[in-house]
């Protein structure tokens, strides 16, 4: 018995803007999340379900002039598929595929990954470390119009994101990573299928020789949103990766996190966990 | 794969692999489980539930709930007056009164049109409770001046105004104590060189069956009762069912659907059952209830929390003197069948090894938690796990390896023990030296002990543990039997009807080998009836491991005697003497050459259509020859007894916590391998329950609150965690056993967690007292930053 009075699946971007514009719309894309929690209560369906999935626009991987554009509805399963993913944009992939299971990848689009904002959304700490941006689309004055808002900024809070009412996330924009760039994902589970990061730790850099530069450092499930460490990038930045360089990025890394303790674990394993994943992840990339 | 069995050449069954006769059916999805029987009329039911942990009712207002379209019925307390308490201890309304004692706890129940009307009904439905204090451990249960969960005494009042006391008042919060000794502990520790006690803590788990809890009432307009129901005793249900309703258990039919999954958690009535037939009397329509899994997680049984403090002794020589054991048990709010797990960790305790001087004891409290039922191992995995440990922490102290400490002190055939338990077969010492043979234990301990303090954070330890436990069925009821009927029909086709259940433990396939080993058919000429208690012969039900050895040697009894009548018709019609005739590959032969002289349909025809005219259809009655204990928990309970010792081989990262199984090496005496697939399955599927116990498996239950009823935080052990599995079979060939087997449906589940602990301690130097090994758990006692288990009990 749910509150649902209306289901439309519109097959453009612009239908579906406008049947956002009229309001009262829940929107569908895989429904992993919003199935889910519909029905254990954690979110109220509104009058009107909108089905995007038959919206071709928002499907689909592209590269042009130097850009990687991944539409909102790309599914985990398409992205782990992905070439392009797989060799260029490495810690996305990483994500993907240590991303719940088959059914689940099938089904789950990237693009209800980042609107659902968990903190422990799996692709978000890849997409903070490879700069990426979302695209909104709407039509409030009447026109479909888009916007651009760099991840960090779309990401508000557990299940708050910077999107309005009327927008549909209609696809993800990243530079294409120039050569010696590295990228890396770690999840940290405490099994090596369908589980939900405890923490997650996401790098990326320019490598030149044994130094990083453009270092970007993101931890999952450790705040109320996946975030940037500048601080540990600071003091990575430039640097040969050492013990002792890995020491301190570590121990700034601990400063920048502000993990809670609920029922799969303490803040201390947490922060514990911090430390030495994020200690693993720069000892592989060292050792590479 | 084995090489197939020819029939047609007259070769044995035993010991080859046969595929489960239920796997095409379940593999192909054509399995009607609970969930996909609907009757014509049906009414769907849904529980209320307090969600409130300890409190009075105050008021339940369920009229706006009636007034829904589409709903039959709603029902509280007040509707039957005339319902009576369950449960093993009758302490336990299945709709509360006037006090709910946690948050399952049943409030009101909905039969409507369908599921989703009866949930919007539930919804309607206001309660105010007025809180009362929570008692949230046994600990706290026992402090002077606790709330009192059970302080009242449980009445209860005829129809015709006569009232019982069915359930005295627990003044101490104590639902059930028990008190074991032999020997005297005080000079076993006087003879002590060594002695070692600690504190274990056992935690939470429940039996995550796929097949969720589920039942179908249903009224005749007799008035008689059919009910579908996933039970492993349908017997004695019926009975009890009957008692409940104040009606002659003659006019209660039980009907088992295939059962997807029971590991002891279908051994009691819960409310549910009682509720639905409740509903289905009052509507006079049958009425389903299925549960939720959030509901299967909240509202079913459990194995419950121990606090468990062990002491123990040996001599110099690594000779066990002494051990002394006191239990604290976390019923729950009520009590189920897991308050008397002791019976069966006692056992461990005073006769796994030979000790001379015991003690134990075990207090059952009540608290404001989730109540406790029978698990697989029936509190066997708990005092394996503690035993175990301080096997080796003797043998530590005593410059022993662990094999060899074991091997002293092990059983062996021939043995009655001080609690009179008799090993007529006992592979114990096989087990050991196979397991430590085949995992290269002796060498492996040494080497990993000696990297404790390498730079490598990646550790690997071994560990072992043993274990005992009935194999031969266990005297609880005044009977321990099974009955079987054997009809043959005039095309050799076979009926065999048996009182055992199945429940995915593959005890069809068994006992039709068993039945066909006998007369010389194929498997495929049987059909086995075995889930209708208005056809099927009693039989106590299906636990303790005790099919296959006690429902087999049924099944072997009535085959035995459709032979000798079959025979004896052959000898009359081929006028040759008895002796030289046999049943092989359909045919009756002659024993020595194996020449066919007729064939066993053929045969059966010409009894049947006669003047003389006969059915071949036996019956018989197996009752094992085993005893009930006594006051003082002495006597020989069972007909025969399973060992077996199990290796697990651990890699631990430091970094994390997370121990991650390499491998197990089990070896296991079953007596006789009688189906080899489905004793490789059994085995495995224990083995990996027995790492879910020891490694992921947590209920949490904060403040009587279960906080993780899902399976995306009550973790089961998924296909990339599971070890590589190593199998021996030890072949004792029981004198009793059907065809020389024995009872293992626990066996593999028990000794799991207690060789992991022993293990992470051989690859760490630390060890740990308390389940589960989650990898914070363990990461945390890494960094010497665990609480161990401390015994804070009020006397
Ligand atoms: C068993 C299981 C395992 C899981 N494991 C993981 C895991 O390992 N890692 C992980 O990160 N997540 C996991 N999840 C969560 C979930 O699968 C992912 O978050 C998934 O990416 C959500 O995508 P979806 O298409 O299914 O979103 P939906 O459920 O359809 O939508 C999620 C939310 O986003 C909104 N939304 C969706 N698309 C758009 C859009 N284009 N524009 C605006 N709003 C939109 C919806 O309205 C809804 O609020 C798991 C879920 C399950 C059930």
């Amino acid at each position: 018995m749910s509150g649902i009075s209306n289901y439309v699946a519109p097959r453009s971007l612009d239908e579906a803007a406008e049947l956002l514009r009229a309001g009262n719309v829940t929107l569908l894309a895989g429904g992993t999340d919003l199935m889910p929690q519909s029905r254990n209560g954690r979110t109220q369906l509104r009058p009107t379900l909108m089905s995007i999935r038959r919206v071709a626009e928002l499907r689909g991987i592209s590269e042009a002039a130097g850009n990687v554009r991944i539409g909102a509805l790309t599914t985990i399963s398409e992205l782990r598929d992905s070439v392009l993913v797989r060799e260029r944009l490495q810690a996305l992939w990483q994500a993907c595929d240590r991303f719940a299971s088959d059914q689940i990848r099938n089904a789950a689009t990237i693009g209800g990954n980042i609107c659902n904002a968990s903190p422990a959304g799996d692709t978000l700490v890849p997409l903070l470390v490879l700069d990426a941006q979302v695209e909104l689309a709407s039509k409030s004055n009447g026109t479909l119009a888009t916007r651009a808002v760099p991840i960090a900024d779309f990401l508000l809070g557990p299940g708050q994101t910077a999107r309005a009412a009327t927008e549909i996330l209609s696809g993800i924009v990243l530079a294409l990573p120039p050569r010696h760039f590295i990228s890396s994902f770690f999840k940290f589970g405490t099994r090596p299928a369908l589980d939900i990061s405890l923490i997650s730790v996401g790098l990326a850099a320019r490598r030149a020789g044994n130094a990083l530069h453009d270092v970007r450092v993101a931890f999952g499930a450790v705040a109320p949103r996946p975030i940037r460490a500048p601080a540990a990038e600071a003091a990575l930045e430039g640097k040969a990766l050492d013990d002792g360089v890995i020491a301190v990025a570590a121990a700034a890394a601990e400063a920048e996190i502000h993990p809670i303790s609920d029922v799969r674990a303490s803040d201390w394993y947490r922060r514990e966990m911090v430390r030495n994943m994020f200690t693993r992840v720069l000892a592989h990339v060292r050792d590479r | 794969m084995g090489a197939a069995v020819d029939i047609a050449r007259g070769e044995t069954l035993i010991g080859k692999r046969v595929p489960k006769m239920d796997a095409p059916e379940k593999a192909s999805g054509r399995t009607r489980y609970i969930h996909d029987i609907n009757l014509p009329g049906q009414l769907h039911a849904k529980i209320l539930r307090a969600g409130v942990v300890h409190a009075r009712i105050v008021s339940i207002d369920t009229s706006a709930a009636k007034a829904l379209p589409g709903v039959h019925a709603v029902i509280t307390a007040a509707d039957v007056p005339w319902q009576r308490p369950i449960g093993v201890a009758k302490d336990h309304l299945p709709l509360k009164t006037d006090r709910v004692r946690s948050p399952r706890d049943e409030i009101a129940a909905v039969a409507a049109d369908s599921a989703e009307i009866a949930e919007a009904a539930l919804r309607l439905i206001k309660v105010t409770y007025d809180p009362l204090p929570v008692v949230t451990s046994a600990e706290d249960a026992l402090r002077p001046g606790a709330p009192l969960l059970h302080g009242e005494e449980l009445t209860w009042t005829a129809p015709d105004g006569r009232r019982e006391v069915l359930h005295a008042p627990s003044p101490d919060n104590v639902a059930m104590t028990f008190n074991y000794a032999q020997g005297d502990v005080a000079r076993g520790e006087a003879e002590s060189d060594t002695v070692v006690e600690d504190v274990f803590w056992l935690h939470y788990v429940t039996h995550c069956c796929m097949g969720v809890s589920g039942v179908i009432a249903e009224f005749d307009a007799d008035d008689n009762l059919r009910l579908y129901s996933n039970t492993q005793v349908p017997f004695l249900h019926k009975r009890e069912f009957a008692e409940l309703l104040g009606i002659d258990p003659g006019r209660i039919r039980v009907i088992q659907p295939p059962i997807g999954g029971g590991f002891g958690s279908k051994l009691d009535i819960y409310p549910f059952e009682p509720i639905a037939i409740f509903l289905a009397k009052i509507t006079q329509r049958p009425v389903k209830l299925i549960f939720t899994r959030e509901e299967e997680f909240l509202a079913s049984p459990t194995r419950q929390p121990v606090l468990l403090k062990l002491r123990s002794g040996c001599k110099r020589d690594g000779t066990l003197t002494f051990r002394t054991v006191d239990t604290l048990h976390d019923n729950g709010a009520y009590t189920s069948w897991g308050a008397t797990t002791p019976f069966v960790m006692m056992q461990t305790i005073s006769s796994l090894y030979r000790v001379p001087h015991c003690q134990y004891r075990t207090r059952a409290v009540y608290t404001n938690n989730p109540y406790a039922g029978s698990f697989r191992g029936y509190g066997n995995l708990q005092a394996t796990f503690a035993v175990e440990a301080h096997m080796d922490k003797l043998a530590e102290a005593v410059g022993m390896d662990p094999v060899t400490f074991r091997l002293r002190n092990a059983q062996e055939p021939g043995e009655i023990t001080p609690q009179g338990m008799h090993f007529k077969s006992c592979g114990f010492k096989q087990c050991l030296e196979t397991a430590a043979l085949r995992s290269d234990f002796r060498r492996k301990h040494n080497e990993y002990r000696a990297k404790w303090h390498d730079s490598n954070p990646l550790k690997r330890g071994v560990g072992m543990a043993s274990m005992l436990h009935v194999g031969g069925g266990a005297k609880i009821y005044p009977s321990d039997g099974c009955g079987t009927i054997l009809k043959i029909d005039d095309f050799a086709h076979l009926t065999l009807i048996t009182g055992a259940s199945e429940i995915g433990q593959g005890s069809e396939t068994v006992l039709a080998q068993l039945v066909c080993e006998e007369l010389g058919l194929p498997l495929s000429a049987v059909t086995v009836v075995n889930n209708d208690t208005d056809i099927t012969p009693w039989d106590v039900g299906v636990h303790a491991s005790r099919t296959t050895f006690v429902a087999g040697n049924s099944a072997i009894g009535a085959a035995r005697k459709a032979k000798a009548k079959i025979l004896a018709a052959a000898a009359a019609k081929l006028e040759l003497p008895v002796e030289r005739l046999g049943l092989r590959a359909g045919c009756v032969v002659e024993t020595g050459s194996g020449n066919r002289f007729i064939e066993i349909g053929k045969l059966i025809r010409s009894l049947h259509f006669s003047d003389k005219a006969e059915l071949v259809m036996t019956t018989h009655y197996y009752e094992p020859p085993s005893q009930h204990q006594d006051r003082e928990f002495k006597g020989d309970v069972s007909a025969a007894y399973a060992w077996a010792t199990q290796v697990a081989e651990v890699e631990v990262d430091t970094m994390t916590g997370i121990v991650r199984l390499l491998r197990i090496t089990g070896a296991h005496d079953v007596g006789r391998v009688l189906n080899r697939l489905g004793i490789e399955g059994q085995i495995e599927g224990g083995i990996v329950m027995g790492q879910g116990y020891a490694t992921t498996e947590n209920l949490i239950v904060e403040n009587g609150v279960v906080r993780n009823p899902s399976f995306r935080d009550y973790k089961l052990v998924t296909a990339p965690e599971i070890p590589a599995i190593d199998i021996s079979f030890i072949e004792t060939m029981d004198g009793e056993g059907p065809q020389g087997a024995k009872g293992v449906g626990e066996a593999p589940a028990i000794c799991v967690a207690a060789a992991v602990a022993n293990a992470i301690y051989n690859a760490t130097g630390v060890r740990l007292y308390a389940l589960p090994f989650t990898p914070e758990n363990v990461y945390r006692a890494l960094k010497g930053q665990a609480q161990p288990p401390v015994w804070r009990v009020a006397s």
